[in-house]
């Protein structure tokens, strides 16, 4: 069970948890009204010098990020082959700095001031009756908290591979991680039902 | 998948055994309300799982296979404080719950702890402790000493042991119910045997070859 809340006293710690939201959604916003590459390639630098001085080894930084960088390589590798080199360059800029701020903001937040802010956030709609704010903030809270577990997932699936002597190859690898999360994540549910975190819902089978 | 069965479970401690693939864990999931029955009705002290499953909501208690999987916040304490939410709208009280909790399992010195520094025999009480805050009158435990070694083994089942609540345990273990009231084997989604665990447990072993 991994956690993606890094103990730290910096000044993202001391920041409230919504301001950090409202942050990252500005940032998210502004990112893509300017298409300077200029301005754009000074957001990575920014947000590795925040994000690489919370405290954090760098390798397990470093390694935190791997997965979605290599999505983002991967998106940019895609608009590189469909549209031009600058449109690639311009979303590796944008999307390397929402990681880096990103991952700034849950590694110096808890799941609990996260629940509680969404939750918070959510009220208004939920005595609108669209939404059940309880449930929104205990979903966002759930992702946050299972993510890591993923990668867990995807280590053990790796070592099986390795203590059989077969390749890791993505086809492999990509589908029995998909079935394991989803059978873990009926577990999860089933816990949380057990446990009365939300209104009790019922399964037939 | 189980076949009907009528059943009235009132000893205080229960064990479920058979195979793997037997509906022992099917049947405990329509205890607790998690399966609804496709026919019939499950009812606790008188309340059905299903029309009255706001009101049972809490009132049994689930130990599951693997406890990463049923604690949601990384510290002990604050995982079962979340528990409360729900129920205790003080966050003062629900803190003294907890703490209330944590020493009468004897586990106060896990409560700052991390979840995901504790070992399995740990982790496993520290989700028996989250079920525990919340009074359930009945707990089921899926498999409860299964991943663990002989030390924390013990340990579990000297905190299952202090319990007052009626329990429903399905093991593998059959020393761990080898001294219940009453022994529940299933083969194949059908009850086979309800009975003594001396005889519930011998029947057990003819089946398993």
């Amino acid at each position: 069970m991994r956690t993606l809340y890094a103990e730290g006293t910096g000044p993202f710690y001391r920041l409230p948890v919504r301001a950090k939201l409202l942050l990252l959604a500005t940032l998210g916003v502004a990112l893509f009204l300017t298409r300077s590459p200029f301005v754009l390639a000074a957001g990575p630098i920014l947000g590795a010098l925040v994000y690489f001085t919370l405290g954090l080894p760098f390798g397990l930084a470093a390694r935190r990020l791997r997965p979605v960088f290599l999505t983002i390589i991967i998106v940019a590798a895609f608009s590189f082959l469909v549209s031009e080199a600058e449109e690639a360059v311009l979303q590796l800029l944008r999307l390397t700095t929402l990681m880096l701020f990103a991952a700034t903001v849950t590694a110096t937040t808890t799941i609990s001031a996260f629940i509680d802010e969404i939750t918070r956030l959510c009220r208004p709609l939920d005595r609108l009756g669209l939404m059940r704010a309880d449930d929104i903030g205990l979903a966002f809270g759930l992702v946050v908290r299972f993510v890591p577990e993923i990668m867990t997932r995807y280590e053990a699936i790796r070592d099986a591979h390795r203590a059989r002597g077969l390749k890791i190859r993505p086809i492999t690898m990509i589908m029995p991680l998909i079935l394991l999360t989803l059978r873990e994540t009926d577990q999860i549910a089933a816990a949380i039902d057990a446990r009365g975190l939300r209104g009790h819902s019922i399964t037939t089978k | 998948m189980l076949e009907p069965l009528t059943l009235s479970l009132q000893e205080r401690l229960i064990g479920v055994i058979g195979l793997n693939g037997s509906g022992k864990t099917s049947f405990a999931r329509l205890i607790n309300g998690l399966t609804a029955p496709s026919q019939g009705h499950v009812r606790l002290d008188g309340l059905d799982t299903v029309a009255d499953a706001e009101a049972l909501m809490g009132r049994v208690g689930y130990i599951f296979q693997n406890p990463a999987n049923q604690i949601i916040m990384p510290i002990v304490a604050e995982d079962m404080e979340f528990g409360l939410r729900n129920r205790e709208p003080d966050k003062t009280a629900r803190m003294e719950k907890v703490a209330a909790t944590l020493n009468a399992l004897e586990i106060a010195h896990l409560g700052a702890r991390r979840a995901h520094e504790l070992s399995g025999g740990e982790l496993q009480l520290a989700a028996l402790a989250a079920m525990l805050v919340t009074d359930p009158d009945l707990i089921i435990f899926d498999e409860p000493t299964s991943q663990l070694d002989i030390r924390n083994r013990r340990l579990m089942e000297r905190a299952m042991a202090a319990l007052p609540q009626q329990r429903i345990v399905i093991s593998h273990d059959l020393a761990l119910i080898e001294d219940f009231e009453r022994v529940l084997l299933f083969h194949d989604g059908r009850l086979l045997a309800d009975a003594t665990p001396a005889i519930a447990i011998a029947h057990y072993q003819e089946i398993a070859g």
